[in-house]
């Protein structure tokens, strides 16, 4: 956009949304009051500042949006603040000392610490939803961003710490990320921008492996690349959860651009053999495989976790504990231990229940409705490829996690979007988010016309010039 | 049971209803804007373009609506008549076949081309993909739909 175009400010009324968030609002404040009393043993409202602070800002949000006056869906933003909700429930009723971190020479515990997180988050979602007009500067340099996220991935395996057993954590100074989270972001830039360059060539076949018909070879080493870099995230930054989520997200971005099962099948049989070659040289692997499939057999040391998650499903039964009444910590100690990133869905399923439980379920998967209608709307190929893929992102990271918790798929170490305590993890989802918006908009510029390829300029030449001499000799 | 603890309850079961309202108005909110874009879709499968035609039949910048099955050339019987000295008489063929669309070249004497590169049997092509017949170039786009 030039500079010399004016900014436009017609606000346009966001009723749907503004009604939503409204409903968002009294059920967190139900949610609060419902945790303060019990947390008091009497009617209370605890300290109901955090929980205004957050409302504010989802209103704020609002009503930017109303001023930006783009024509954005307006489901996503409430699904996700009551997301959000949930997790700042969650956090500010376990031991504040779990995270503490001090700013500015004041301690922040794990719940004044999340609204932060979330604070930061939220704008951010917000900015990025307002001002993204083109989306130039992710679809020309996708070769740039595919050679950040590899940076990203070799300052991660040679700066990496260990947190948790798995290498994820990088400090800068006073700042500690997990870079792993902003690269599945770049991952589904780099992979949008090239299959929906590609796609035509990867949709026909030219070699025939037994009944598989494989795209053209050379087309090939993207996705042998994509599988290495899966591997050797498990091997170096033994970092299963993040293996798991960037293969599948290719896998279903590539079926979703060339509509071929048979390269989903060769994904999965990929995967499978890779696992299997895993699992028997790395004990990493082996464990979580066999806690998973008996957490029981040592349920004291390796499988205590998954143990105390399925007693804390169990104990929720329907309709929950209520907030506050479960029994996720244990003095000072927590009862599942990382129940404030890994396991927050088993602690929530706790206390609302299975009926609490369904209702997270379902807020994922209208992000996932919303996401894919964007995608399935969206004018060319590149921006549908990036809406699919980074609603793909979302949704699959909850059932990987979830499944994990609820021991139906093995337990890897990954966050349950914007409820997880983490701003790594709260930031990479805002950012998906306010793409998302913004994709959605649907009067942001055109995308540009396709460029000819210096092929076709050449033929084209050539067939003119071939006409002139037809015509000099008729 | 005491007061406190009835209460106790009652916000707890009031803070799931509020949930399950709030999951309400968002089923409702995405069966409407679904309904809405149901009832505005064009029946098109989608529309070529014409991004380059010299002598202006089919004029440039036309969007031409598609069917299931398209042939283009020079004959009059053709679905989209492309007027050039380059074209054959019964060029090429376009087709939707199930979820994909395909273009076949009929037996052209300059040949079909997509993307730069010749036809041969059926290729299949997607939306932003261009195809030339003569000196006509095409590109094929989604079908319009209106904004829900």
């Amino acid at each position: 956009m030039t500079a010399s175009r004016a900014w436009r400010v017609r606000p346009r009324l966001r009723p749907r949304e503004l009604g939503l968030l409204i409903v968002v609002a009294a059920t967190l404040f139900c949610g609060w009051v419902s945790l303060a009393s019990t947390e008091a043993g009497e009617l209370a409202l605890g300290e109901p500042v955090v929980l205004l602070v957050y409302l504010g800002l989802l209103a704020l949000l609002h009503f930017s949006f109303v001023l930006a006056g783009r024509r954005m869906d307006e489901v996503l933003l409430p699904a996700v603040g009551l997301l959000g909700g949930l997790s700042l429930l969650l956090m500010a009723r376990l031991p504040q000392g779990l995270v503490v971190q001090s700013f500015a020479g004041r301690e922040l515990g794990l719940g004044p610490l999340q609204l932060l997180w979330l604070s930061v988050a939220l704008v951010l979602l917000g900015t990025l939803a307002i001002v993204v007009r083109s989306d130039g500067w992710l679809r020309y340099y996708k070769y740039s961003w595919a050679a950040a996220g590899v940076a990203l991935l070799l300052m991660v395996f040679v700066l990496g710490e260990e947190t948790n057993g798995a290498r994820l954590s990088v400090s800068l100074g006073p700042l500690t990320g997990q870079p792993s989270e902003l690269l599945k972001i770049i991952l589904v830039v780099f992979l949008a921008g090239y299959l929906a360059d590609n796609r035509p060539l990867l949709a026909r076949t030219s070699t025939n492996l037994g009944p598989i018909a494989l795209p053209p070879v050379p087309y090939l080493l993207p996705m042998v690349a994509m599988w290495g870099i899966a591997l050797s995230i498990v091997i170096v930054q033994r970092d299963l959860g993040a293996a798991l989520l960037f293969f599948s997200v290719f896998l279903s971005l590539l079926y979703i651009a060339t509509q071929r099962v048979s390269f989903v099948i060769l994904g999965v049989l990929l995967f499978l053999a890779g696992g299997a070659v895993l699992y028997n040289l790395f004990d990493h692997v082996q464990d979580r495989v066999d806690i998973w499939l008996d957490p029981f057999a040592d349920a004291q040391d390796t499988g205590f976790q998954l143990v105390r998650a399925l007693y804390a499903f169990g104990r929720g039964g329907i309709l929950g504990t209520g907030l506050g009444a479960g029994l996720p910590s244990v003095g000072n100690n927590l009862a599942i231990p990382l129940l404030h990133t890994d396991f927050a869905f088993a602690s929530l399923a706790e206390e609302l229940g299975l009926l609490g439980g369904l209702a997270i379920l379902a807020l994922y998967l209208v992000i996932a409705q919303r996401g894919l209608r964007i995608a399935a709307s969206a004018a060319d190929d590149f921006r549908g490829l990036l809406a699919a893929g980074l609603t793909l992102v979302i949704v699959i990271q909850a059932a990987i996690i979830i499944g994990g918790n609820a021991k139906l798929v093995p337990l890897t170490g990954i966050t349950l979007p914007f409820v997880s305590y983490g701003g790594s993890s709260l930031i990479a989802n805002a950012i998906i988010v306010g793409l998302l918006l913004a994709l959605s908009d649907q009067g942001v510029e055109p995308p540009p016309p396709r460029r000819a390829s210096r092929r076709e300029r050449a033929s084209d030449r050539a067939r003119q010039i071939g006409g002139r001499i037809e015509e000099a000799l008729s | 049971m005491d007061g406190f603890t009835l209460t106790l309850w009652v916000l707890r079961l009031a803070f799931l209803a509020l949930i399950y309202l709030f999951l309400f108005f968002l089923a409702r909110a995405l069966w409407r804007d679904l309904r809405a874009s149901a009832a505005s879709a064009v029946r098109s499968l989608g529309r070529l373009v014409v991004l380059v035609s010299p002598e202006g039949q089919p004029p440039e910048g036309a969007s031409i609506p598609l069917d299931a099955v398209n042939t283009l050339g020079r004959d009059v019987n053709n679905s989209i008549v492309v007027e050039d000295q380059f074209a054959s008489s019964e060029h090429a063929v376009l087709t939707f076949r199930g979820r994909a669309w395909y273009v076949e070249d009929r037996g052209s004497t300059n040949g079909t081309w997509l993307n730069g590169e010749a036809v041969g049997s059926a290729a299949p092509l997607g939306f932003g993909d261009e195809i030339q017949v003569g000196q006509v170039r095409f590109r094929l786009d989604r079908p319009l739909t209106e904004s829900a």
